[in-house]
């Protein structure tokens, strides 16, 4: 091995001298401060910056495959974070206007996140985070922005069951806002109709159906939705109403719980009455 | 050792020459270089390898002695010496330095010496630095090898008697 070096070496003695030759005397030019080997310094700068500049990637290169796995990383929790800002603002929209429908009356509420949702049933219902432990309980009326939720039917500790407008075992007196017309909201399983309304009596597509005074559960005035259909049958005394509901229950996802009852005398004093012509 | 002696002896007197009385042949500013002349003459004579420790050893004097840039001269004559070292043949050694060849590897030599030199020195100077080099390069390299007939004419003259 060696002495194929040696023999290397001997077969180019003259170019390595050479280059020793050569490299001492750019040793000695580098020596002086004239202003030609100044003027060199700065073009081998240039020189040099610009090899590196073109040879740069190389090593950009070999690093590439680390470099694009921490990317990937970095973009995953990226895009995490961005998904978790937008959710959190479309949170805060969502709050701000439940806060809106707060502060119109002096009521009490709950703020509650649906943790599940049946709306594919005949009773549709929803589950809310909230319960005993929060001042909720059965009977007590659930609302969004929008309108009329339905009404809390079972609490445990910690959470409660709704059941919603869509729901068969739900019913509500409401009242035609314009025309002040009476009427019960219920649930037919397949659309959310007015009833008792009277051939007679004034009712158009497009009014706005709130919830009556006369509701025992229900503090008057919450929306529930809006006339979307009138027809008569013949032979029957009554319109059938169909009721489109202010609420987009798909796209529900937080709710108040409204703790403010109407007046304890007047439901104890119904329902004394209710027991008396049932005997 | 007599003989490094002798070339030591030689390259002083040059040296001396090249410094206090070669000036006075400039021709519009341009001195021949006898020092590179004497290192071709080493190439010829002695091969590559002493021809370059020769221009070094000669430029690294003539650098002390005369320029403004020391390692200028060391550097061009040691590539000097080296390209001049490809026409070495021992067994041709007087034919070489006795005809026109000689003129022709000083006139190689001194190209190549000259352009290394005048890149170097003319940098940052307020001139065009590709005619400048250009100028003083034919100018320095035709006037070289003019008086390198002279060293010719000798050895041309030895080989005849």
């Amino acid at each position: 091995m060696l002495e194929r070096l040696y023999n290397l070496f001997l077969h180019f003695r003259e170019y390595v001298f050479l280059s020793g030759l050569v490299i001492l005397s750019l040793v000695l030019l580098s020596l002086n401060d004239a202003p030609q080997v100044k003027q060199i310094r700065t073009i081998a700068t240039v020189v040099l910056g610009v090899i590196q500049d073109r040879v740069s990637f190389f090593p950009a290169y070999l690093r590439l495959g680390t470099e694009n796995s921490i990317l990937r990383r970095t973009n995953i929790e990226l895009a995490d974070q961005a998904n978790q800002l937008r959710e959190a603002r479309l949170e805060n929209m969502r709050l701000r206007r439940l806060l809106e429908l707060k502060g119109r009356g002096n009521y009490d509420f709950v703020a509650a996140k649906i943790v599940s949702k049946n709306l594919t049933l005949l009773r549709n219902t929803l589950t809310l985070d909230v319960g005993e432990a929060d001042g909720v309980h059965t009977s007590m009326p659930v609302v969004h922005d929008a309108g009329l939720v339905g009404v809390v039917v079972a609490a445990s500790r910690h959470y409660s069951v709704v059941n919603i407008l869509l729901n068969t075992d739900f019913r509500a007196s409401a009242k035609i806002q314009r025309s002040r017309v009476d009427g019960i909201v219920a649930w037919d399983g397949a659309r959310l109709t007015l009833k008792n309304i009277a051939k007679t009596l004034d009712i158009q597509q497009g009014d706005v159906l709130l919830t009556s005074e006369y509701s025992s559960t229900y503090l008057p005035g919450i929306r529930i939705g809006l006339v979307s259909a009138i027809s008569e049958k013949p032979g029957s005394l009554f319109k059938e109403v169909v009721i489109m509901p202010s609420v987009d229950f798909i796209k529900l996802e937080e709710v108040f719980v409204m703790t403010s009852v109407p007046d304890q005398e007047r439901i104890d004093l119904e329902h004394q009455a209710e027991e008396r012509f049932s005997r | 050792m007599h003989r490094y002696f002798r070339s030591a002896l030689i390259v002083l007197g040059l040296l001396l020459l090249q410094t206090t009385f070669v000036p006075f042949l400039a021709i519009g500013g341009f001195v021949p270089d006898l020092l590179l002349v004497w290192v071709v003459y080493t190439a010829i004579r002695r091969g590559q390898t002493e021809a370059m420790t020769a221009g070094f050893l000669v430029g690294f004097l003539q650098d002390v002695a005369a320029t403004q840039l020391l390692g200028l001269a060391a550097l061009s004559k040691t590539v000097a010496g080296f390209l001049g070292g490809y026409f070495f043949n021992e067994n041709k050694t007087d034919q070489t330095l006795g005809t026109s060849q000689f003129l022709l590897i000083v006139v190689i030599c001194s190209l190549v010496h000259n352009v290394i030199y005048f890149v170097i020195f003319l940098q940052g100077a307020e001139v065009s630095l590709l005619w400048t080099t250009a100028q003083y390069t034919l100018a320095t390299t035709a006037y070289t090898t003019a008086l390198s007939a002279l060293p010719m004419f000798a050895f041309s003259r030895k080989i005849r008697s």
